[in-house]
């Protein structure tokens, strides 16, 4: 087990450059800078902006520079748009506020969409049934874009209950609406796959055993099918934990969250490259850390898993 | 009171294709200690007459008639009352051990249970005492492999586990579905021999659904044939095996493969076990029957009888003799 979180911590780090070097190559690909403005800037003045970014250095020299600074100093650089500000200062700032909201929605999406999908699989072909599958397809084909204004519409504008947006801290009341939007979608996706693989698990041979013991079916679901029946679901949990927690460029903008979703897409737009790598790399080290909680997770419910 | 009255038993299942009857209309007793076999091809309706009796069956069946257990209904009983007699009374074993056991729990678990639920015991006693069990079936190093996981034992040594698992309250009746049939022939026999035993040791009566007429001949007092849902022919197996009686049981015992016999091939029943969702009007058995006579399509047989029972319109005498 031991040799088997050191092997995959091992591999983490080549997969992380890997992805570092194809992100490079990506922007450098992509026409334009960040400083190319509508007015364009008097070349020897972009020079010298240029050479104080280490634009001016050959692409190998920037790679080498950059992993050698995060991984050295731990420094993702400054920003290339907000002139005062570090990539560490944003996220530091942004990653907090993204993985409070993302983490209730996480618990929130899980709770809720294994919940319905228990029930519609217990209750299969009943009218309970078809309301859980009816309010997940309603869930999923709802896109957050939509789902937010609508949100605000009802429970700011309409009901008074809720602020439209702001975090203050991640109080309470500005984390509900960000939290019911991000989720929703997830939670549908949770109950459909909860749903489909406590099915198949009921229909199993050894659940008939444990209804011969004379069990409750209740105990039945509890001990007997809910772990098998969490297999695919935790699969699908793992990457996306991962989207949750970094965000949602949805949330943060009709919300004002200042969580990094939004940092994310803007520094996509303004070129700001070092913006981009940090929350990459961020995302990137944190699917590689949840794929493997995942498959820890994996070898603790099925026995027949051994690392 | 016989142990175990199936009256008129009826199983329905609802499919995309329209209704399927499994079973139609089967009779039988089982008395206290007994060993009772009920045989037929795939299809017969034997499984799905025990999984009715249990209240076992798929979703989508739906069993009529009554299954009378010390003279209360097993199909009317409400659930809670069901789940007192499963495995504390009667008990069931499956034909899959690969796939019966709970793969995600450990063995210790899965017994432990049983007697937590049914006998009240702490979790510790009731350990202890499946691993008494599993030592009955001959598992060998029971209290170290009890904590064990179902894949780490070969397939006769799961259905061992099946079998003390499900002993351990000292059931009144024990339902085996094809215990034997996903099993290699070495195992079969050392599990046929286990099932011996415990009927001697716990006077647990015994339904032992099988195919194998083998399995049947050195084993039960009495013999139930099914076929297309119905019960064709019962009688002790001895009479049975001497003296078929019917068309169909006749068939079964000459497929047989027979070893002081070289000179013949294998026989086959002509034709194909019937469509359960089309049976004919008349008797089920009629479209393969060689002794088929008009009646027998347009009429189902009534079984008749007192210890020898059978469901023919052909009288005994009549049949030609093979």
């Amino acid at each position: 087990m031991l040799s088997f979180i050191a092997r995959r911590f091992a591999v983490a780090i080549p997969t992380i450059l890997i992805l570092i070097v194809v992100s490079f190559v990506l922007m450098f690909a992509a026409p334009g800078g960040p400083f190319n403005a509508e007015r364009p800037l008097p070349p020897q003045v972009l020079a010298n902006i240029e050479a104080k970014y280490g634009l001016d250095q050959p692409y190998w020299k920037q790679i080498f520079d950059y992993v050698w600074n995060v991984v050295v100093h731990f420094d993702f650089g400054p920003s290339f748009k907000y002139k005062d500000r570090s990539v560490n200062d944003i996220i530091a700032q942004g990653f907090p506020v993204t993985l409070t909201y993302g983490f209730w929605s996480f618990v929130v999406a899980v709770i809720v969409g294994v919940t319905l999908g228990v029930v519609a699989a217990i209750r299969h072909n009943t009218w309970l049934d078809y309301l859980a599958v009816g309010i997940s397809i309603g869930a999923q084909s709802l896109p957050n874009f939509v789902m937010a204004p609508m949100l605000v519409i009802v429970f700011t504008l309409w009901l008074g209950w809720l602020p439209g947006g702001g975090w203050n801290g991640g109080q309470l009341q500005y984390l509900v609406l960000p939290v019911i939007a991000l989720s929703t979608s997830y939670m549908a996706s949770i109950a459909r796959i909860t749903r489909s693989s406590m099915l198949e698990v009921l229909n199993s041979g050894f659940i008939r055993t444990a209804r011969a013991k004379g069990l409750s079916d209740g105990r039945i679901i509890l001990r007997h099918a809910l772990k098998p029946a969490m297999l695919p679901v935790l699969s699908y949990l793992g990457p996306a934990f991962v989207l949750m927690v970094t965000g949602s460029v949805i949330v943060d903008s009709y919300f004002s969250t200042g969580g990094i979703g939004v940092y994310f897409v803007n520094a996509a737009f303004n070129r700001d490259y070092s913006v981009m790598m940090g929350i990459t790399i961020l995302m990137g080290a944190l699917t590689i850390l949840f794929n493997l909680i995942v498959d820890l997770l994996y070898a603790w419910i099925d026995p027949k898993i051994r690392y | 009171m016989s142990l175990l009255q199936i009256k008129d038993l009826r199983v329905e299942f609802q499919t995309g294709d329209g209704a399927v009857n499994a079973v139609n209309g089967v009779s039988f007793n089982v008395e206290k200690g007994e060993t009772l076999a009920i045989v037929g091809e795939s299809g017969s309706g034997k499984s799905q007459t025990a999984f009715a009796a249990m209240g076992l069956l798929a979703r989508n069946g739906k069993a009529i008639g009554q299954a009378l257990y010390e003279g209360k209904d097993l199909l009317t009983m409400s659930r809670k009352e069901l789940n007192r007699i499963r495995s504390n009374e009667v008990a069931m074993i499956f034909q899959d051990p690969m796939t019966s056991l709970n793969p995600y729990m450990r063995i210790s678990d899965q017994m432990a249970e049983v007697l937590q639920l049914h006998k009240g015991m702490s979790k510790k006693d009731a350990v202890n005492e499946a691993a008494k069990m599993l030592d009955a079936v001959r598992i060998p190093d029971a209290k170290a492999r009890i904590t064990m996981y179902p894949h780490e034992f070969s397939g006769g040594m799961r259905q061992r586990i099946m079998i003390a698992m499900a002993l351990l309250c000292q059931p009144k009746l024990l339902i085996a579905d094809e215990p034997t049939t996903a099993l290699d022939v070495t195992v079969q026999a050392q599990i046929m021999e286990l099932f011996g035993d415990i009927r001697k040791e716990f006077g647990t009566a015994v339904i032992l659904i099988t195919h194998d007429l083998g399995v049947v001949a050195g084993f039960c007092d009495r013999t139930l044939v099914l076929y297309g849902g119905q019960v064709m022919e019962e009688a002790e197996t001895e009479a049975l095996f001497a003296r078929p009686s019917h068309p169909y049981t006749r068939g079964l015992l000459r497929a047989v493969p027979r070893f002081d016999r070289k000179d013949e091939a294998l026989l086959a029943i002509a034709g194909e076990p019937p469509d359960m969702s089309r049976l004919p009007e008349g008797c089920p058995f009629a479209p393969r029957c060689a002794e088929v006579r008009d009646i027998c399509q347009t009429a189902k047989p009534v079984i008749a009888g007192e210890a020898h029972r059978r469901a023919c319109h052909v009288p005994t005498e009549e049949l030609s003799h093979v």
